[in-house]
């Protein structure tokens, strides 16, 4: 395989990469104007043929999602962008929205067009007030260059952009609660079906893409379909946005191909850890992802599938390192705190469970556990997330995937470091 | 149409119906809190939760519709879907989301007005577990008041949302909605915008567990020491349907009935609240007679003697009141016995208010005008001119039992009648002008048909027995009646009044059961 040369991150280096004039000089815009000429459903099966698939955490195929919009609808259609970063351990779309805003903007224009609709809207995570008052102007810079509003580059296709900023809640970044939350509701995610590529925002057909996704498709459509699938694996290719954090040398964003080896990404791109302590786990894609062993994580590529064979997922790609000194009940606990606070409440085995196995945690914590609760805490993530095994009918449990993503994580702590909650367990470790 | 397989049962059903609607249709019992079918599918709850052949995971039945799938797909070659309710999987997940629920309930039943007909004990003794698994403390809340008849027990709040969804959906008043997130949510109003409305007393039925309590009816009594009769409401010309809660000849609570004729789930707090204002009222329970200026009771007998007598030698010079207050069978006797003039009081009219979901509240707040007119068509409009001009000395009233003060119209006729037979329950300002006053029955006491503004002739039950000497209205007019024709019972009668009035023919209380019968319906059939 040759070296893999950035592609969505090229430029960010650059003091000026993120204006409309540096884009343009580097070839930015030229997918729009390509598309515009051809028939949307032919730019849809480009995207499906590509295999690109969803950068949030779901990795659902776009190119499918798209097709899902009825043609034979007379209601408007919607595309979201979702810039509601929040999952621990990621910051890939707050660079990009940084460094290469009109990279995103022209997806953007791109996926309207491929599924004819006229307004879009951007969903900002609200804690990203530079980042907005950045986009602001970028906005502005499109619509005078008549890159946005009517008359598309002298076309006779028209769009607006709507940039709308959250308030502050992690269940904002699911599709459906963010939708709710757009509409000016609760942001309480949405049962399924109906899905909203049928009804979405404001019951119309809608499309929810992460700013990751929308940032590659001017590159399929300048460089084809069979470039992409040609970067990683071909199932699931293209380039990614890898977020190191944690114990290492040299914590960042870094873009990869697909398929990268999570070693290579830890030892190589982020520096290895830090005063030669050894690794002891990772989360591989965000903190809803159950974590990996030191073995598990040097015998794993960051590729959709292989992932999930070790029971785990790719996720946002957040990766989070831990060394030999990070104490996994606590870490358990921070994660289980996390998950507990941002629980929207609505369905009964996340609201009441969450707090529950923060409770159990916590009198872990203070030297006051007892030998039944680890098989307690066991079952109270089986009864809010299910079993991390798809083959088995017993997860899914709410009405969306936030059960699984507190479920999971702390199962995986407890699965692979049992020894360690016994021992708060036996030795009454009370810590300072 | 679709082929459904529930456990054992096998079911063709319409397209678009959820599994749960058919399990409700079936007496298939699908356990669920969330779900209510006036309102829009939460599906939050998890308690509905089914397996269902081929899908990966368990799906909430609430919002699984049934539909044709190809041949390809069928179960077994020929259903479309093929649901478990009662397997190892479901009965276990049943299981977690009650412990769930469970966690931080305050288990209070002993001192909880929902006792007895409470979702989470009825669940919790069918599906639950008999013991807790939660060493840790529980949250508490302290109780508030959402509005100035309703309360609730945050403790026992299992946020299935249907109160927030009802003043959204139905009330159309969105007082209610969830505050704060996650463990920490929990219903709430804005300060200044208090649960207020008259449909308000609506959510503690709703409420499928303790948490929505009624101000009137906290810690009142216990509902297996309460009789319940199914009646219909008479404070407004819509006719809810409602149970009404009784204990030793008092009633304690109503509540609405179901009647997608009539009120679909729901009523309003006037009628709710409405049997308080015969609690403290002044009570007729003897045949009544003006001596000295005030009243002394006489028997029965020479109560009507006197009245047939006078009758007699006033011949076609009385004239009569019908009431809309009053049953069909009752007007109908008056129509019957009164040859001459009948007319009425002047009626009075409120606004009409009509919520988003199509229920209202009559602006006529009389429960029977439409069977007033339907079986008296002789009722004439001006009344006060016809007496003067025929000159009519005697005149024969059926008491509204609303205190209101007559116009200075009615009031001179009254002054100059000769003589003055008011039939009525309770002493008003009317019934303190008769010469003879003839002691009937309250609402609540009363038995008969009466037809709301919309022509569904309904069947109104005694909730309370009869006090001292009273008689029910009709049988008054019944003793009246000097003929040989009189009735038997209240059946003989619907029977004679079918007879002459053809679109009442062949109604009995049997036949109207608790639904009522829509005459409009019947016309056209």
């Amino acid at each position: 395989m040759s070296k893999f040369e950035p592609i969505l991150t090229e430029y960010i280096k650059d003091e000026d990469c993120h204006t409309l004039s540096f884009y343009k000089n580097t070839g930015g815009y030229t997918a729009l104007k390509k598309v515009l000429d051809k028939n949307p459903d032919n730019v849809i099966e480009e995207v499906k043929s590509s295999n690109l698939r969803g950068r949030g955490g779901a990795g659902f195929s776009a190119g499918v999602k798209w097709s899902f919009i009825p043609k034979d609808t007379t209601k408007p259609k919607y595309l979201i962008n979702n810039a509601d970063e929040s999952e621990p351990g990621t910051f890939k779309d707050r660079l990009l929205i940084n460094k290469a805003p009109h990279q995103m903007l022209e997806g953007m224009i791109i996926a309207s067009y491929a599924i004819n609709c006229n307004t879009a809207f951007i969903y900002i995570r609200g804690e990203f007030y530079k980042e907005y008052q950045l986009l602001k102007e970028t906005l502005a810079e499109a619509y005078q260059a008549k890159l946005l509003g009517e008359g598309i580059l002298g076309s006779n296709y028209n769009l607006d952009i709507v940039l709308h900023r959250g308030a502050g809640a992690y269940i904002c970044g699911e599709e459906t609660g963010l939708i709710e939350s757009l509409e000016g509701k609760r942001g309480w995610p949405r049962l399924k079906p109906p899905f909203p590529a049928i009804e979405g925002y404001l019951r119309c057909p809608t499309i929810v893409n992460n700013v990751e996704t929308l940032s590659c498709i001017p590159h399929i459509i300048n460089r084809g379909a069979e470039w992409f699938k040609s970067i990683g694996p071909e199932k699931g290719p293209g380039p990614r946005l890898f977020c190191v954090s944690g114990r290492v040398n040299n914590p960042g964003v870094f873009e990869e191909a697909m398929g990268i080896p999570l070693e290579d990404l830890i030892f190589k791109r982020a520096g290895g850890i830090p005063d030669g302590k050894k690794l002891k786990a990772v989360f591989p894609g965000g903190s809803s992802s159950a974590i990996l062993t030191a073995d598990e994580a040097m015998d794993v590529i960051m590729d959709f599938e292989d992932l999930v064979a070790k029971k785990s997922m790719l996720g946002s790609a957040g990766v989070i390192v831990m060394d030999e000194t990070v104490d996994m009940v606590q870490a358990c606990l921070n994660i289980a705190r996390f998950y507990a606070h941002e629980s929207c409440g609505q369905c009964t085995p996340c609201r009441e469970g969450t707090v529950w196995l923060v409770k159990i945690l916590t009198r872990m914590v203070n030297g006051e556990g007892k030998d039944s609760d680890i098989d307690m805490l066991l079952e109270i993530t089986d009864n809010i997330g299910g079993l991390i095994d798809f083959s088995k009918e017993s997860f899914g449990k709410t009405i969306c995937p936030f059960g699984e993503a507190v479920a999971w994580p702390v199962r995986s702590f407890i699965e692979k470091f049992e020894s360690e909650f016994r021992s708060y367990i036996q030795e009454e470790k009370v810590l300072a | 149409m679709p082929l459904l397989k529930i456990d054992d049962n096998k079911f063709e059903v319409g397209k678009g119906k959820t599994v749960l609607e058919v399990a409700i249709e079936n007496d298939i019992e699908i356990p669920h809190y969330c779900y209510h079918p006036s309102l829009e599918i939460a599906g939050s709850c998890r308690m509905c939760l089914v397996q269902i052949e081929g899908m990966p995971k368990l799906q909430v039945s609430c919002n699984t519709f049934i539909g044709e799938v190809p041949p390809a797909r069928k179960v077994d070659g020929k259903y479309d879907m093929v649901v478990h309710t009662k397997n190892e999987l479901v009965t276990k997940e049943r299981k977690n989301i009650l412990e769930f629920l469970l966690l931080n309930h305050p288990l209070d039943c002993p001192v909880c007005d929902q006792a007895g007909e409470c979702y989470l004990q009825d669940y919790s003794f069918k599906f639950g577990n008999a013991h807790s698994r939660f060493d840790e403390d529980k949250r508490v809340r302290p109780n508030e008041n959402l509005g100035s008849q309703i309360v609730i027990n945050h403790n026992r709040c299992i946020l299935c949302t249907r109160c927030t969804r009802f003043t959204r959906e139905i009330s159309g008043t969105s007082e209610l909605f969830v505050e704060e997130r996650g463990y920490n949510s929990k219903i709430a109003i804005i300060e200044d915008n208090p649960l207020d409305n008259l449909l308000a007393g609506n959510v503690t039925d709703i409420c499928p567990v303790g948490a929505l309590l009624s101000t009137d009816y906290i810690h009142k009594n216990r509902i297996w020491n309460m009789k319940k009769q199914p009646s219909v409401c008479q404070d407004c010309s819509v006719g809810c349907n409602i149970d009404v809660f009784t204990q030793k000849d008092k009633i304690i609570r109503i509540t609405p009935r179901e009647n997608h004729q009539v009120n679909g789930y729901f009523m309003c707090d006037i009628g709710r609240y409405g049997f308080h204002q015969y609690e403290n009222i002044e009570r007729i329970t003897s045949p009544l007679h003006k001596s000295n200026g005030g009243f002394s009771e006489i028997s029965w007998d020479i109560a009507i003697k006197e009245i047939i007598d006078r009758l007699k030698t006033n011949g076609s010079k009385t004239a009569a009141i019908a009431s809309p207050f009053h049953t069909n069978e009752t007007n109908y006797m008056l129509g019957r016995l009164f040859h001459g003039l009948i007319g009425t009081f002047p009626f009075m009219e409120d606004k009409e208010i009509t919520y988003p979901s199509g229920f209202r509240i009559s602006g006529d707040r009389s429960p029977n005008k439409q069977g007033m007119y339907d079986l008296c068509p002789q009722i004439v409009k001006d009344l006060p001119s016809k007496i003067k001009k025929q000159n009519i000395r005697g005149i024969y009233i059926l008491d509204n039992g609303i205190d209101i003060e007559l116009d200075d119209i009615w009031k001179k006729i009254l002054k100059t009648m000769d003589f003055v037979v008011v039939q009525s329950y309770v002493m008003t300002s009317l019934s303190k002008t008769a010469d003879i006053i003839l002691p009937g029955l309250s609402p609540f006491e009363s038995e008969g048909t009466i037809t709301n503004d919309r022509g569904h002739v309904q069947w109104l039950r005694p909730s309370l027995p009869t006090p001292g000497d009273g008689r029910p209205d009709w049988e008054i007019l019944n003793l009246i009646d000097k003929t040989e024709n009189r009735y038997v019972d209240l059946n003989d009668l619907m029977k004679g009044l079918g007879k002459q009035f053809p679109s009442y023919s062949d109604i009995s209380l049997f036949k109207l059961g608790e639904q009522g019968i829509s005459l409009s319906k019947r016309a056209k059939e």
